[in-house]
């Protein structure tokens, strides 16, 4: 290989036939010289444009007839070398950054020798110690083309936003489970928002036998073993859920707030109580109307239970998980919109709450097609004052445009899977820990379950994996109508 | 590396052609080249300032007088085959003794409606001025050992060696079609003037002769001329009639010891305007003349107004740049020769003054 250009933190290498480098590969291009190298990643392959080569190729076709026959007599065997050059590849890397002395720096300000500095591929092992991608709490994502396995450090994920987004079908959900049991392993909290009700069986190998897993996996299916007491709700709960589930006017609003309150204080807080309050209530008629037909959601839900007995489970849950480490699965499938609006409300109330009397330390959420049940301004809330709390959130969608792009900026490891919609590709490359070109010129051409991992997890040098399988039972497959055929 | 190199591509081994056609020329081009490539092994190489292929090129005084009737021409659809040959050379680079060039040839036919080609090279030799006699002789005679015997002749200078080459190679790929075409139609490119360094009297005869032995008809198109009729080209006098024609030419002579060995003519074989110089072999009867151009116009293309065999023989035989890299790549890998970028004088001393009407 040699180096041929370099703009900006673009280089251009020529490549020839036998020395193989493909998109996502790294290069270490050393200036012994200078006792320093640059780090590079190929982010696209092209033809080198050698001279001849459309003449080479345009005289094997005659005038209006098929590809020319013949015979070349080539006693000197010229022809391996023609080829040889008529292959050659031009390699167009993204520095990542500059090695010297074994440190690495971002800096891509300095000019190797064209003529003297050596290039080679760089191993992604290599690359990980030299970035010192490792830590106490591997967790391995996968292979990568060399064979070799990217392991990334559970404390990396620890504090940050991640984003794991891909088309359909490319392995996104399993990707999340993977990261959920490692974090498990390691004896974290995780709570996951489950659409499709497909998480429900991450203590169960493929096989249907219980796993390692097992006894940390709680699933909660609302209205049915999850249900909540009135009198366990914190005022500041209720009132997000009305207001913002249930779209509540600030005036009932106020009505409410003091209609609850007065319950509380005489401890007649229940549902039938609370029924019969706004029935009672001696007020403007609209109000009343108003607050009568948001107690009727709340009711028709069966989320509210006036039977304390009903009403533990996810303190159980969330106590459980505290000490040994945990998932509380949040089985959203069944559930109607205004009702998943009404239980995410309330568990995310619950969390805050939680985690602000330190009864727990901290919680990694993931949260499937979040857009489908977050109102539009917890976005910022996750990212900013939640985490403050403690919720570290890892938003897993296939519709990258439904995610605000703030969230891409703040977002500190994304996982991304394969997309070939260049408005997709556009949405994704704005976020701030990775270029546009990487995202755009990778990620196109991933094949199904490979990912790009980027940020603070790979130490912003991104890495294509293949995630690996994992024993657990599969629930999130799609339902076909010819799976004999299949 | 090289055995990495071999392995990427199969190469048509070399298979020297039919045994019943002599190949101790192409035999001996081998040799040489490999001979003189040794020669210049572990010491630099320059590159050439400008790429340059050569083409020989004739001047005789003439009087030429452009006869005002055209003979008009008619397709013929017989099957015939129509056969060209055509080679080229270049300069790769120079050493400090000498220069390093690429000859090679091709041969290409129209058979059952598609074109079919053989290509022989490239040769590759090191011509140094203590070389080239021996390298001239030594191929000279490997073509005349077959048809005149021992023969010696002064070598030209470095400069003019590719061209020689080049020539002798073409010789040889016109010999044998003329030895083994029978009742077709040979295309050559250039004319049929012998009597230059490059094509001796007798060696030209001898090729008519084959091709008329096996009832086959050499046409010489000549892709650029310079002989005038009345001051004007004569490929730029064309009747206001529709084409195909010939116009006929007269009044032509060449001083010895150049010799006119066709007739010249001038032919558009199509509507577009362009006309060529046509040499036709003298010793061929008027009608038989006629009949092959009209062969020629019923089984191939034309779509410039030239036969599109001659045109891929020139097109196959041409080294394009990408070749001369891998050419250049072959030498520095095969026999050790270091390629070194000479400055451009031109550039150095005149900047962009320099450039002689490059890009």
């Amino acid at each position: 290989m040699k180096l041929y250009k370099k703009e900006g933190n673009i280089l251009e290498v020529i490549s020839f036939p036998t020395e193989s480098a493909e998109k996502g590969d790294y290069l270490l291009i050393e200036d012994a010289d200078a006792a320093k190298a640059l780090i590079a990643q190929v982010i696209d392959v092209q033809f080198a444009a050698v001279p001849g080569v459309l003449e080479e190729l345009l005289r094997t076709l005659p005038d209006g007839g098929e590809p020319l026959q013949g015979e070349d007599i080539d006693p000197m065997e010229i022809a391996p070398h023609i080829t040889y050059i008529q292959d050659a590849s031009l390699l167009n890397g993204k520095i990542r950054a500059t090695l010297e002395n074994e440190m690495l720096s971002p800096s891509s300000s300095w000019l190797p020798s064209r003529s003297q500095s050596t290039i080679k591929k760089l191993s992604i092992p290599m690359l990980l110690k030299l970035a010192k991608v490792d830590g106490k709490l591997p967790i391995t994502l996968g292979g990568t083309k060399d064979s070799s396995l990217l392991t990334i450090d559970a404390s990396s994920i620890d504090g940050t936003l991640n984003i794991i987004t891909g088309k359909k079908g490319c392995g996104k959900s399993h990707l999340s489970k993977l990261l959920m049991v490692n974090l498990v392993g390691y004896k974290a909290t995780v709570v996951i928002f489950d659409l499709n009700g497909e998480y429900s069986s991450l203590g169960m190998t493929n096989d249907g036998k219980r796993n390692m897993y097992y006894d940390k996996i709680h699933t909660l299916v609302p209205s049915q073993n999850f249900k909540v007491a009135l009198d366990q709700l914190p005022l500041n709960t209720v009132m997000g859920i009305l207001v913002n589930a249930l779209h509540l006017p600030g005036t009932s609003a106020r009505e409410f707030r003091r209609l609850w309150k007065m319950l509380k204080e005489q401890g007649k807080l229940s549902m039938q109580n609370l029924g019969e309050a706004i029935r009672d209530l001696n007020c403007n008629q609209h109000v009343r109307d108003a607050l009568a037909s948001r107690f009727h959601s709340f009711a028709n839900s069966g989320f509210f239970t006036d039977c304390p007995g009903e009403a533990t489970l996810l303190d159980e849950s969330i106590f459980k998980a505290k000490d040994s480490g945990g998932a509380i699965v949040i089985n959203l499938k069944n559930t109607s919109n205004i009702d998943r609006q009404i239980v995410v409300e309330y568990v995310l109330g619950k969390l805050v709450d939680s985690l602000s009397n330190w009864k727990l330390k901290a919680v990694f959420l993931f949260a499937e097609e979040a857009h489908l049940y977050l109102r539009e301004t917890y976005w910022d809330d996750i990212v900013t004052r939640m985490r403050h709390y403690g919720i570290f959130t890892t938003f897993i969608t296939n519709q990258p445009d439904t995610i605000q792009e703030t969230i891409y900026r703040q977002a500190d490891n994304i996982f991304l899977f394969n997309f070939t919609n260049e408005h997709d590709l556009d949405v994704v490359s704005r976020a701030a820990r990775v270029d546009a070109e990487t995202v755009r010129s990778i990620a196109r051409d991933l094949p199904p379950h490979h990912c790009l991992t980027l940020g603070k997890v790979v130490r912003d040098f991104p890495i294509v994996a293949r995630v690996r399988a994992l024993d657990i039972k599969t629930l999130g497959e799609t339902r076909l109508f010819f799976t004999d055929k299949n | 590396m090289n055995h990495l190199i071999e392995q990427y591509t199969t190469t048509n081994k070399y298979n020297f052609p039919q045994p019943t056609i002599d190949s101790i020329l192409p035999q001996r081009f081998f040799e040489q080249s490999i001979n003189t490539l040794k020669q210049v092994r572990y010491t630099p190489v320059q590159l050439g300032q400008q790429i340059q292929q050569f083409s020989p090129t004739e001047q005789y005084p003439h009087n030429i007088q452009l006869k005002p009737t055209p003979i008009p021409l008619k397709p013929n659809h017989q099957e015939t085959i129509v056969a060209a040959t055509d080679t080229s050379t270049i300069k790769i680079g120079e050493t400090t003794t000498g220069i390093i060039v690429a000859v090679r040839g091709a041969t290409t036919w129209k058979q059952n409606d598609g074109y079919k080609y053989t290509r022989l090279g490239p040769f590759i030799f090191h011509i140094t001025e203590d070389n080239k006699n021996q390298l001239y002789n030594t191929l000279e005679r490997a073509y005349f050992s077959t048809t005149y015997g021992n023969c010696h002749q002064a070598a030209p200078n470095i400069m003019q060696m590719p061209t020689r080459l080049a020539s002798l190679l073409e010789r040889w790929l016109q010999t044998m079609l003329a030895k083994t075409v029978q009742n077709g139609v040979l295309l050559f490119d250039g004319s049929l003037t012998a009597g230059t360094p490059e094509t001796p009297t007798q060696r030209l005869r001898e090729i008519l002769s084959y091709a008329r032995r096996n009832q086959s008809t050499v046409l010489a198109f000549s892709k650029a001329t310079t002989l005038r009729a009345n001051g004007l080209l004569i490929t730029e006098q064309l009747p206001n009639r529709d084409p195909p024609y010939l116009l006929e030419t007269a009044g032509l002579y060449s001083k010895p010891p150049m010799m006119l060995l066709g007739d010249v003519y001038v032919a558009r074989l199509n509507k577009a305007n362009l006309a060529f110089r046509l040499d036709v072999d003298r010793e061929t009867p008027v009608e038989q003349r006629v009949e092959a151009i009209q062969k020629l116009l019923g089984n191939d293309l034309y779509t410039q107004s030239y036969p599109e065999t001659l045109r891929l023989s020139h097109i196959l035989s041409t080294f394009t740049a990408n070749e001369v890299y891998a050419i250049k790549h072959f030498i520095t890998r095969k026999h050790g020769i270091q390629i070194v970028n000479r400055p451009n004088m031109h550039r150095v001393l005149f900047g962009s003054y320099g450039f002689k009407g490059e890009n």
